[in-house]
């Protein structure tokens, strides 16, 4: 933490270079649409843009990726290529990003809060400091999950129970350093409420556990499978994580079961660029991810019910990041 | 959904043309590098796994299974030919496919041995098609202390079963364990052996390792040899099988679909060890059992159904629990989870194209095979002209070109390297990389299951016999444990008196192979040893000998339990 402070000045010196760069050879404006409101400062983009999707193809994060990077495209009428550098929860495909450099013809998809909690616990070669979150794509929250024939139909007996018996209810979560798993740890911490979090890798092993009664609940994130089985009635939702309560998922929020803080746990993919990305570059991106936001066809691809009703910008993407490092940073550095 | 519903969607998928295209491709792969001594089934899925990448999952899937079960009618043709097993499944063919070739009946036994693998893996449709949905349906409830059961047993079986040296793959299987735990920790997020790498957080990519041992390992292993291939020795006429050969293998057939069906099914089981299992079973049946190793036509027509019928069966455990049974299931494994799919109780659910495509692709593809073989087995033995140093300088630039293209990461490539030139030196001191490789990709599900089972009890190791899955797995456990331990010492106080004949099933397949088989042995590299420990021996013609009966003991329990 105390360290970036010393890259600040050079980072301010590279953006200053590179603006001035990007000033000088100022002849016409590019012929896409996203940086008129800008001034004549910029004709990016001039060249092909490579977007990490730091996660293997074919998954949520690389839908993402792949949507926004098509509309990127046709936005800006520059190419956008699309790169899986999957691995250690998405750091490899970090590093691509800022190894890439930071002109912003290297984006990378991020999912936060896997993106800022990973430099909280290991060294995986960057920090939170060395990427500009630019805008978030998707909101995804998690749901707190039962199997139809369990014993508990509400959050409130759910929680009830919990209390009164520490530790003997069982929840699935998707990974030990995931939010779920964190969110539980503060349930423990703050509130008391003790429950063993049992991890699991991914939605796949989660839905087989509950399904077969393994586990007595899961946290989940709520992306389209989990949808699909609490539409069909498998699963029953007890609660949802984000501070507001999900239209699309018919439970109370953990903050209205009487857990104020825990509404952190909700899985956001936004586009992210090098520290140190022109400014303009970056108002670029926010007015196309803005506008390809508004597109039906993408949000349809995207899943309506993720698009943030609000867009997330660059400012609220950051502070979003803060507040989980606030939150997490403890319970990770312990 | 109903069996006629999900096979209507699965012929449907089946015979998409695209996917049409990849099935005649894999089992046009499958028979020549089932023809080709160097290559095995394992060594081709091995390289050709990065490729799937760029096609749908489940034409992916098509098109793997049908190098595998291709891999079973090709390595016949050498084998009753050349007395040159193409792969490991086809050892046993020599003894008497090779005589009936010597008394001009090399057609027949090819023949026979076509429509055995038909109807062989026809049968396993037919049994994967009935027990998958409700065994899928039940693997729902299972937890995971019966997934620690489950991959327990399967790594046990595998170092058990059908390796000529317990110690060495139990060795092997410790490896493979180990090297399972580098990488990030599940349950505690703590980073194992992988020394500030972040490379290594995920621990080894599994396509690399297996690349890299079966893959790079057989190929270093084959440019060392400068064997050619025989020539000609018989001409092809007549291949259709008599009446009275008909008649003299039907119940070889019928034995070895069943046989082969359960026989794939188990952990561990596979190819060879079926093949094995028939032929010792045909063996002790015969009225006459002088006539074997002298070209009876049932020694032909038993192991290669089996064979074929394993191949298919072995799908069941990997589609409905996501647990695979073999090495080549591991790699089909590794396929459908490079692709995104998670192979397990809700497949056939989720993913009903994927489950029933495959299957219904198998129906088309052994009708492919049949079609394939008869008429074209003149022009598969041309294949055996390819230099072996050219197929390798190919093979290794696909595999490095390969292996980058799926996580574009270099480290990748040096692991590839790195395992291959573990693989090589591991075939070349006896090791099998086949208990390694499972028991990493095991490993990882056993370690998993077994600290959730801790969680979810509370630190209470009672969890595992308490429950009536695990337990009965558990218990099954003790018992081949036992078993072997016991026919161990039964053998060992058996040698030392003079062998009765025809005592014992397999042992004695052992013996009467001895005259036959030990060249074949020679010349053999089998590639598919892995799974199935078929004798891979550097040692010489004792060697070879040895393993012929020492192999016969360790497949002995399979007919019994089957």
């Amino acid at each position: 933490m105390r360290r970036s402070r010393y890259t600040w000045p050079a980072l301010i010196a590279a953006t200053t270079l590179t603006l001035a760069a990007c000033g000088g050879d100022d002849g016409e404006t590019s012929g896409g649409g996203g940086g008129g409101g800008d001034a004549a400062a910029s004709d990016y983009p001039t060249e092909t843009i490579t977007l990490i999707v730091p996660y293997a193809a074919g998954g949520p994060t690389d839908l993402a990726g792949r949507t926004i990077g098509s509309c990127i495209e046709e936005e800006l009428g520059q190419t956008v290529v699309v790169e899986n550098r999957e691995g250690a929860s998405g750091s490899v495909g970090m590093q691509a990003m800022i190894a890439g450099g930071n002109d912003g013809y290297t984006l990378s998809l991020i999912a936060v809060p896997a993106s800022a909690t990973n430099p909280l616990q290991d060294d995986v070669g960057y920090t939170n400091e060395d990427y500009v979150p630019i805008a978030a794509v998707t909101e995804i929250p998690s749901a707190l999950i039962v199997g139809q024939g369990s014993q508990f139909s509400t959050a409130e007996e759910f929680f009830t129970y919990a209390e009164e018996n520490p530790g003997e209810l069982n929840v699935g979560v998707p990974g030990t350093t995931t939010s779920q798993a964190m969110e539980l740890r503060r349930l423990a911490e703050e509130y008391g409420v003790e429950v063993t979090p049992v991890p699991f890798t991914g939605n796949a092993e989660m839905t087989t556990a509950i399904l077969g009664g393994n586990v007595d609940a899961i946290f989940i994130n709520s992306s389209q499978d989990v949808l699909a089985n609490i539409e069909s009635g498998d699963f029953v939702p007890l609660a949802v994580s984000p501070a507001e309560p999900v239209d699309y998922i018919d439970a109370p929020t953990l903050a209205e079961s009487g857990f104020e803080e825990l509404t952190s746990s909700v899985s956001v993919f936004g586009l992210a660029a090098p520290a140190g990305v022109p400014d303009d570059v970056v108002s670029t991106l926010e007015e196309t991810v803005d506008t390809c936001l508004q597109k039906d066809e993408v949000r349809e691809q995207l899943g309506e019910q993720y698009v943030p009703d609000e867009f997330i910008d660059s400012e609220a993407f950051s502070t979003r990041i803060d507040e989980i490092v606030e939150a997490y940073g403890p319970i990770l550095q312990e | 959904m109903g069996i006629l519903d999900g096979l209507g969607q699965g012929f449907s998928v089946a015979l998409d043309p695209t996917n049409l295209l990849y099935v005649f491709l894999g089992v046009l792969i499958g028979t020549v590098i089932g023809v080709l001594p160097g290559l095995g089934p394992t060594a081709t899925i091995a390289l050709l796994l990065p490729l799937t990448y760029e096609i749908e999952p489940v034409t992916a899937v098509i098109m793997l299974a049908g190098i595998y079960y291709g891999s079973m009618y090709g390595g016949t043709i050498t084998s009753v030919l050349l007395q040159l097993p193409g792969e490991a499944a086809s050892v046993v063919t020599t003894f008497d496919g090779y005589q009936m070739a010597k008394q001009g009946r090399a057609g027949p036994a090819l023949g026979i041995a076509a429509i055995g693998s038909w109807i062989g893996g026809t049968v396993s449709i037919v049994g994967l098609v009935l027990l998958a949905p409700p065994l899928a349906d039940l693997a729902v409830e299972f937890g995971d202390p019966e997934y620690v059961a489950l991959t327990a047993l399967g790594i046990l079986l595998v170092t058990y079963l059908g390796t000529r040296h317990p110690v060495k793959s139990l060795a092997m299987a410790a490896l493979g364990l180990l090297l399972a735990t580098v990488g990030q920790d599940l349950i505690t997020g703590t980073n194992r052996f992988t020394f500030g790498s972040i490379s290594l957080f995920d621990g080894f990519d599994f396509v690399a390792v297996a690349m890299g041992l079966f893959g790079v390992g057989e190929i270093l292993y084959n440019v060392e040899k400068t064997e050619k291939a025989q020539a000609l020795k018989s001409k092809i006429s007549n291949i259709w099988p008599s009446r009275k050969d008909f008649k003299d293998s039907s119940g070889a057939i019928a034995r070895g679909s069943v046989l082969g069906f359960f026989l794939g099914v188990l952990p561990g089981g596979g190819g060879v060890i079926s093949s094995l299992a028939s032929y010792g079973m045909e063996k002790r049946r015969a009225k006459d059992p002088t006539r074997f190793g002298k070209g009876a036509i049932e020694g032909v027509a038993g192991p290669e159904t089996a064979n074929n019928a394993s191949s298919t069966s072995a799908f069941i455990p990997l589609l409905t629990l996501g647990i695979p049974p073999n090495v080549v299931l591991a790699l089909i494994f590794g396929a459908l989870l490079l692709n995104g799919v998670q192979p397990g109780p809700q497949l056939i659910d989720q993913q009903p194209e994927i489950f029933w495509g495959v299957i219904a692709s198998m129906a088309v593809g052994n009708l492919m095979l049949l079609a394939l073989n008869i008429p074209l087995v003149g022009f598969f033995v041309q294949l055996l002209r390819v230099r072996a140093g050219i197929l390798a300088a190919f093979a290794l630039l696909v595999t490095m070109a390969g292996v980058f293209s799926v996580n574009n990461d270099v480290f990748d490539m040096w692991v590839v390297l790195a395992f291959g030139i573990i693989g090589w030196l591991m075939k070349k001191t006896g090791f099998e990389p086949g208990p390694l490789v499972l028991a990493f990709v095991l490993g990882s599900i056993l370690e998993e299951s077994f600290r959730r089972s801790m969680l979810i009890s509370g630190g209470e190791v009672s969890i595992f016999f308490t429950r009536p899955m695990s337990g009965t797995l558990f218990a099954l456990m003790a018992v081949v444990v036992i078993w072997s331990t016991v026919q161990g010492i039964r053998r060992r106080r058996k040698r030392s008196r003079p062998s009765t004949p025809g005592e014992e099933d397999l042992a004695a397949t052992g013996t009467t192979a001895e005259p036959e088989g030990t060249p074949g042995y020679e010349n053999t590299d089998d590639t598919e040893g892995a799974t199935t420990g078929a004798p891979r021996d550097g040692s010489g013609a004792t060697g070879g000998t040895g393993s012929t009966a020492s192999r016969a003991q360790d497949g002995g329990p399979g007919p019994d339990r089957g």
